[in-house]
């Protein structure tokens, strides 16, 4: 089971696919957007995360007619959401917490 | 490059070759579309990334295959590609002493056990060796040998494990 915290590349291609379902390219091509070029995923590390993902029930296939072997979309499960949701709520109190207690207060 | 990437994608299990190679082969082939417009210290960069991750999702799915999990927390490599702050815990450091002192410990103590039994063993005799050598016991004691380095590295790791992040969760809990 993927545990929380997660790393940002899981992070990062979860919120990729928070939108809407997306492909391999799409995924490596929206999470370097995101991150203003900080994160390049490589394609074995895409699909060791997706693997994971599908296995721990987090993302799912999405089945299109014309979908090939070569070009296969994904999307976020309910139970993916909720997870992706909980670990923005810790990151949320974490970053209220870093601000009370790192954050000089003004005189 | 792309024949070096099939190449590569051997590495990987049976399995999941059949199930992800021809998608990741899809989707490095757009990629390198992309990448051959750039110059050639980032197609330098771009093939060395694609490469690397090759190998280590390969190793990463024979762990998976071998163990039936990810194994995050034998090799909880995410602790330190996550945090960049992260600071060598004392209590690895501690442990680390002691294992180097017991194998110090272990040397002197063979060097002086050797050093008392000279008369009973002169060198013209040579090394005693068992009179029955069995396969099984050695194997046997192979696998607890392994088995006990195998605890040593754990409990480094576990120890490791337990630094910046688990400080973090417990200030969140007092929050």
């Amino acid at each position: 089971m993927e545990s929380l915290p997660l790393t940002e590349p899981v992070l990062l291609i979860l919120l990729s696919l928070a939108g809407q379902p997306r492909h391999g390219y799409s995924i490596l091509k929206d999470v370097e957007a995101m991150s203003d070029g900080r994160v390049t995923l490589s394609t074995g590390t895409l699909y060791g995360a997706l693997r994971r993902l599908l296995d721990d029930g987090w993302i799912e296939r999405v089945e299109e007619a014309e979908s090939s072997r070569g070009r296969q979309s994904y999307r976020l499960t309910s139970g993916g959401r909720r997870n992706l949701q909980m670990e923005i709520t810790r990151m949320r109190r974490l970053t209220r917490l870093a601000n009370m207690r790192a954050v000089p207060k003004e005189m | 490059m792309l024949a070096l990437y099939r190449c590569l994608l051997w590495l990987y299990p049976s399995s999941c070759r059949r199930e992800y190679g021809e998608e990741m082969t899809t989707v490095f082939r757009e990629a390198r579309a992309e990448i051959e417009k750039k110059g050639i210290a980032t197609r330098g960069r771009f093939g060395l990334r694609e490469m690397m991750g090759l190998v280590h999702g390969a190793f990463v799915a024979h762990l998976r295959l071998l163990s039936g999990s990810y194994s995050w927390a034998v090799f909880p490599t995410r602790r330190f590609t996550m945090h960049s702050e992260f600071r060598f815990p004392k209590a690895t450091a501690f442990l680390m002493t002691v294992i180097l002192a017991g194998t110090v410990l272990a040397i002197e103590k063979a060097t002086a056990i050797r050093a008392s039994v000279r008369d009973i063993n002169p060198p013209h005799v040579g090394p005693i060796q068992p009179a029955h050598f069995t396969f099984v016991p050695t194997i046997v004691l192979m696998l607890a040998g392994a088995y006990a380095v195998g605890l040593i590295g754990w409990a480094i790791l576990f120890a490791l494990k337990r630094s910046g992040v688990h400080r973090l969760s417990g200030m969140q809990g007092s929050e």
